[in-house]
Formats: structure tokens, C-alpha cells, sequence
């Protein structure tokens, strides 16, 4: 910011320069000038009529001759004035306006503008580096959670897009390189508050460049990288990288989690879901022959979990040797004929899996045509194509934007979530099941919020006072309505992790509570802004777990000590 | 004959005529700052009171000569640079509220006798704050010309 500003001002000096030359060339003359005055005696301008007379002459307003009628001598030097004073103005103002508009220095102060945003933030924020479709989705995600995010993007188009969103709290955006570990410093990495970023540009060697530069800079950062190639997603790994999401993969294991555990699948649709968006409808993929079309890393990755649940596939490739497929059959799959030579009429599901939109559609289509009974899964790659697939309503779309979000929120927004869902996969899906019944029960179909609370000193002070004086503090107690303890609120403990690092899954109501534990609750909107009071208020504590109102002030504590004493 | 930083800086000036090296910008640079300071001294000197002591034209030249040497300063990024620029914009500042205190008090040159003597005072009391202003940005220039000789 300060070198461009310095020489901009060295810039301006010729202009400037110029223009008090002239005037004062032309002051001068005007001074000297012999002129008359109304009565005919000479006279002569004082300098500062004459600085006034060349200000509107040089800016071409041109008041007059003031104050007498100039003689020509006067108007001699007026003449010579005008040529010479209108020019530079002109010059040394247009000079300066196109200056000031230099692109480099609206870049600098666009720049420094971000940085101060970034710098006043006074709430745990997250760095977005790309603001392609799945990065537009996690803000939206975070935005509704409440979450501040700042915004890398290196196409000013889209942060364009970012800035006409309609959203809660105002988020800082960047049109720059997020590889730059400068930009990746003014969005805050070093700031205390920074909760994470999350590298979500299309290019893979982009997002190695945000993980490598935010690792070695600050390394207790936690950084989510998105990366579609196995060797990108080593490197991460080598340095140290929180979590990689591979959009592919995770679609093959949710695919494989569908067949052979909806329920478990269910649970995580539902709790990484956006708050506010109902409870995914199920879906279960039939067990069968199915067909498979497009051999790419989408392919590959659905074929290997399909044939862990030991399901026979078949595959077809337009491009056998650019893949690597060794048993396919070439084409395309929009063509029927290609589609009866993979068997589509005994098949029980079908998947689309291309990178272009208009042929996944076109596959399905045939195929549909072929065989009406088939299981439709098809792969969805731009958003602008959404009202498409939305009307063609298949069995299962997957937008690879979509499954990086929901990692995403996973990670992001409440720590344990993530290990709380991974012990869930191993869990069976009756279990499951069970779970999203009492779920939908307390708290109902829409997305819940999840949320951690930790019992230490700062954020649980009326527990922990009472945890501190040997007192039994039960799970059941956070789980009671702080207005009336008749009423239970709508939430569900989740998980419980001691400070010994010992993992209790579901805990029971009974469970006693200990200083340090951290619990994930999972429940409505309502229940998480009610429950604090029964962390941080005393009162509002022991009316819950005894009945009684605690007294007030020093003159009631004392006056009802006074009773207690008293009283036989 | 006033002695003092001009003697100084003509010295320095000769030594730096026998330097093959020499640069044309720091002749321009040094040249209007002492010519500044020299134009806003004539101004400046003689009876505080009487204007016939203190003519016109020579503050007009003053304020010229004075604003390009503030203009000559923009850029410097060094620490002594910002003080010159600041020491100018004081000395212009100062300059040019003398010629507004002088048009408002007074009508065109042939009256310039009539102006009172209080006013007057106010005038070269200005002009002398600023010369100080300027005193200080020779001194600088003599400073800064020095430690690059060594």
C-alpha cells in the first residue's frame, strides 16, 4: 500500500509543478499591467485580484473583468493568460484524476480495506480459498449457522456474486491468488480467532498450495483440502493436512453405506445438513447387476464400493485408453445399442457418471426408456444445471459441490460431530435406525443444530461450582426446560468425551458429569439458546435440580439465612 | 551580509561540482529550498511595523518558489524526507495565511500605504514563523548532504 502511494505522489510533482509556474507567470503579469479605473486614473491590480482573476480563468469559468473594465494591456496579458493557464490546468488536473485512478492503487486500497475487515473480526471465522460451487454452498451453510467466513476468489465475477448474497453478517472478500502466502496472511491466518480454512478451488495444485503455505506458516491451523487425485491428496497428507476430501470416494462410500446401512446414511445426511432443510427421503439402492458409465475417478471410486457389497457391474467407456479400463464395453451409454450389449434389460440400477451434465442425462434417459424399473444414480456437475436434474428427479443426484460441503461442516462447525458420525459408521444400522426414531421424536424432521458445550470454569461456571463442591450433577439435569422443570428441552446428548479422552457414545441420562467433560448435543434451535442459562446461572441451576429459588442480592441471602436459623 | 547555513551549504556545494558523480536533481532540490528560505528572508527582514520594509512581489515569490519546493518533496519515503515535507507545509501554510491576512485587509497595490500597522505586524510575524520553517528544512539538507559525504 505505501510504495504505490509514494509514487503516486512522486507522479503528481510535474503536474503540479506546472500548474503554480503558470499561475504565477500570469499573476505576476496581471500585477504589472497598467490599467484605468472607473475615473480614469491608472491603476494597477493588487496581487490578490489578480490570482483571483487567473482561478476562473484557468478553470474556464470566466466571471468577467473585474473589478474596472480591463485596458489592453490588460487584456493583452488576459489573452496570453488564458492559452497558457487553461492548457495546464487541464493537463495537471487530468493528469492527477487518472493518477489517483491508477489501478494499482485501488488494487492496494481494496487490499488494505480487506485486511482491516479481517483484522476487526471478534468471532471464530473460517477462510473459504475459492468460491467456485461447493464454496458458495458452505458459506450460505455457515452464514445460516451463524458462522463468519472470509472469501478468497480469483475471479472477480464471483466475488461480484458473493457480494449481491443476501446474507447475516457482512463477509469479508478477496479477488486474489489464495497460493500467495501474503493474501493468505491479510485473510487472517494468523489471527487468534481463525478457526480454520478450507482450500476449495477447482485446481488441485491450488489446494496444495493453500495446505502447504498454511501448515508451515501456522501449523496448529486446521486446514480442509479438497483434492480429486490420489497423488495431490498424498502430498497433503505429507504435510500435515487436517482432513482431504475426496469428492469421489466419499460419494462411492455413501453409495455403499446406502445399500447396505440407510439408516447410518440417513443420520449423516441429516446431521451435516443445512439447518433448516428437511429430512432426506430414503432411497436404497436395489442388489443386482448394475451398469456403470464413465470409467473416471467418479466411476472408478463407485465401482470399487459396489463391488465390496459384492454387486456385479459392468462398465462402459467412451475412452477405454485414457482411463485404464481393461474389461469394458466402448461407447458412450446414450445409445441403446450399447446399452442392450451391457445387459440393461437385467440390470437393477444404473449409473451416470461423466463429467458433462447433458450426456449423464441423455444416458439416463435411454436407459429409462430400456428398462423402467432402474435405479437411477446420476452425477450432477454444474449448479446452473440444478432446475434439470431437479425436474428429472432421479433416485440419487450427486454434486460433487454438495458431498465437499457437507465434509466441510462437518469438520468445521462442531469438532466432535466428525467423531461422533465415524463412530456411527461402525455401528450397525439397526442402531442407526433406532437413533433417527428418538431423533425425529425430540426434536423433529428438520435438520437440527448440533452444538458442544464444555464443562470448564469459563463456559459452565454454575456446574463447575457445583462439581467443585462433591455435588452428583446428572446428564438429565442439562436436558431440563431453565422455565419450567416439569418440561424436558428438545434435545439429545450425542456424545460425551471425557478429559481422560474416554468416549461415551450416546450416554445414557444418567450419567454423572465431571469437570472437563465436552458433550455433543444435537436438537432444536430453541433448546440451544435455552441451555446456557443452566450452565452460567446459579439460580437457574438449583432451581432445576432442587425446586427451590435461590434468593438474590446480599439483603435477601442474609434475611432468608436469618429464617433458616430460626426455623426448628 | 547574513553568514550561516548559506556559507555552509555554498561550501558543500563546491565540493560536490568537483564530484564527476554529481546529480542534477539534487541541484534543482537543493537550489529551491535555499532559494525559499532566501526570498521568505528578504520578506521577512526589517521593521516589523512598517510596509515599506516589506513589498508585496517579494512574498508572491516567496509562496511560488516555496510551493514548488513542496511539491519537489513528495515521494521521499525516507524518514528525512517526511520531515522535509513537513517542515514545508508548514512554511507554506504559514506563507500563504500572510497573503490572505494582506488581500483581506487591503484593496488593490496603489492603497497598499493605508494598511494598518498592527496588521502589517501580523503579516511579517507570519512570514517569520515560516522562515523558521524553512530554516529547518536547510538545516536538514545540510545534514543529510554531509552524511552521505562521509
Amino acid at each position: 500500500m505505501d510504495s504505490i502511494l509514494f509514487l503516486i505522489l512522486r507522479r503528481m510533482r510535474a503536474p503540479l509543478i506546472t500548474l503554480i509556474v503558470t499561475y504565477a507567470i500570469s499573476v505576476l503579469g496581471f500585477t504589472l499591467m497598467p490599467g484605468t479605473d472607473a475615473s480614469g486614473a491608472p491603476w494597477q491590480m493588487s496581487l490578490f485580484e489578480a490570482f483571483y482573476v487567473v482561478s476562473y480563468t484557468a478553470t474556464t469559468i470566466g466571471f468577467g473583468e473585474i473589478p474596472y473594465t480591463f485596458s489592453t494591456a490588460q487584456r493583452l496579458w488576459m489573452t496570453f493568460s488564458i492559452y497558457l493557464t487553461v492548457i495546464a490546468w487541464f493537463y495537471a488536473i487530468g493528469k492527477i484524476i487518472a493518477l489517483v485512478q491508477d489501478p494499482a492503487l485501488r488494487q492496494a486500497i481494496t487490499v488494505a480495506r480487506f485486511a482491516r475487515q479481517v483484522r476487526n473480526l471478534h468471532e471464530t471465522f473460517f477462510i473459504i480459498c475459492g468460491y467456485g460451487g461447493t464454496g458458495s454452498l458452505l458459506v450460505e451453510a455457515l452464514d445460516r449457522k451463524g458462522i463468519r467466513s472470509v472469501v478468497v476468489e480469483i475471479t472477480q465475477d464471483r466475488i461480484n456474486e458473493l457480494e449481491l448474497l443476501d446474507v447475516q453478517t457482512p463477509i469479508p472478500a478477496l479477488c486474489a491468488d489464495a497460493r500467495l502466502p501474503d493474501i493468505l496472511l491479510q485473510a487472517g491466518i494468523m489471527h487468534p480467532l481463525c478457526g480454520g480454512v478450507a482450500a476449495l478451488t477447482d485446481d488441485d495444485h491450488a489446494n496444495l498450495a493453500v495446505a502447504v503455505a498454511v501448515k508451515l506458516i501456522n501449523p496448529e491451523l486446521r486446514v480442509l483440502c479438497r483434492a480429486e487425485y490420489q497423488e495431490t491428496a498424498a502430498n497433503m497428507a505429507s504435510f500435515g493436512t487436517d482432513h482431504i476430501i475426496n469428492p469421489y470416494e466419499l460419494f462411492g462410500e455413501h453409495l455403499a453405506m446406502e445399500v447396505h446401512a440407510l439408516g447410518t446414511y440417513l443420520l449423516h445426511e441429516w446431521l451435516t445438513g443445512t439447518p433448516g432443510s428437511s429430512l432426506p427421503s430414503p432411497a436404497c439402492p436395489p442388489i443386482g447387476k448394475w451398469i456403470v458409465c464413465g470409467y473416471g475417478r467418479f466411476g472408478k471410486a463407485v465401482i470399487r464400493n459396489l463391488q465390496r457389497e459384492h454387486m456385479q457391474t459392468v462398465v462402459i467407456e467412451a475412452d477405454p485408453q485414457l482411463t485404464g479400463c481393461e474389461d469394458c464395453i466402448l461407447g458412450s451409454g446414450a445409445e441403446a445399442r450399447t446399452l442392450r450389449e451391457a445387459g440393461i434389460e437385467e440390470a437393477v440400477g444404473i449409473v451416470a457418471g461423466t463429467d458433462n451434465d447433458i450426456n449423464n442425462l441423455s444416458i439416463v434417459m435411454t436407459a429409462l426408456e430400456l428398462n423402467p424399473h432402474l435405479f437411477v444414480v446420476v452425477r450432477k456437475n454444474k449448479r446452473h444445471n440444478a432446475p434439470l436434474f431437479r425436474k428429472f428427479n432421479a433416485d440419487i443426484t450427486m454434486q460433487p459441490a454438495d458431498i465437499i460441503a457437507h465434509a466441510c461442516l462437518e469438520h468445521l462447525v462442531t469438532p466432535l460431530l466428525a467423531q461422533f458420525l465415524s463412530m456411527a459408521r461402525g455401528q450397525s444400522n439397526a442402531w442407526a435406525n433406532q437413533l433417527i426414531g428418538q431423533l425425529v421424536e425430540t426434536v423433529g424432521e428438520q435438520v437440527p443444530e448440533t452444538w458442544r458445550v464444555t464443562l470448564s470454569g469459563e463456559l459452565a461456571p454454575a456446574v463447575v461450582n457445583l462439581l467443585g463442591h462433591n455435588r452428583t450433577v446428572t446428564l438429565d439435569t442439562l436436558t431440563i426446560d431453565p422455565a419450567n422443570r416439569s418440561l424436558k428441552l428438545p434435545l439429545v446428548p450425542l456424545l460425551l468425551v471425557r478429559e481422560d479422552e474416554s468416549i461415551i457414545l450416546l450416554p445414557a441420562l444418567t450419567e454423572t458429569l465431571r469437570i472437563g467433560d465436552r458433550i455433543v448435543f444435537c436438537g432444536k434451535p430453541d433448546a440451544k439458546s435455552a441451555q446456557p442459562l443452566l450452565l452460567i446461572n446459579r439460580k437457574v441451576l438449583s432451581y432445576v435440580m432442587e425446586g427451590i429459588e435461590l434468593p438474590d442480592g446480599v439483603v435477601w441471602r442474609w434475611i432468608s439465612g436469618r429464617h433458616r436459623h430460626t426455623a426448628p | 551580509m547574513t553568514c550561516g547555513p548559506d556559507m555552509l551549504y555554498t561550501a558543500a556545494i563546491f565540493t560536490c561540482i568537483e564530484d564527476p558523480a554529481m546529480n542534477l536533481e539534487k541541484v534543482v532540490f537543493g537550489f529551491f529550498i535555499v532559494l525559499a528560505m532566501t526570498l521568505n528572508f528578504g520578506f521577512f527582514i526589517g521593521d516589523l511595523a512598517d510596509p515599506e520594509f516589506h513589498h508585496p512581489y517579494e512574498l508572491f515569490a516567496a509562496i511560488v518558489v516555496n510551493l514548488i519546493a513542496t511539491v519537489l518533496k513528495f515521494g521521499d519515503r525516507t524518514q528525512i524526507g517526511a520531515i522535509h515535507l513537513s517542515t514545508s507545509l508548514v512554511a507554506d501554510l504559514q506563507l500563504i495565511t500572510a497573503a490572505v491576512v494582506w488581500a483581506a485587509a487591503a484593496g488593490s497595490m496603489a492603497e497598499h500605504g493605508s494598511i494598518a500597522p498592527s496588521t502589517m505586524v501580523s503579516i511579517v510575524s507570519l512570514s517569520g514563523g515560516a522562515f523558521l520553517a524553512n530554516v529547518t528544512s536547510v538545516v536538514l539538507l545540510i545534514i543529510e548532504t554531509i552524511m552521505l559525504r562521509r
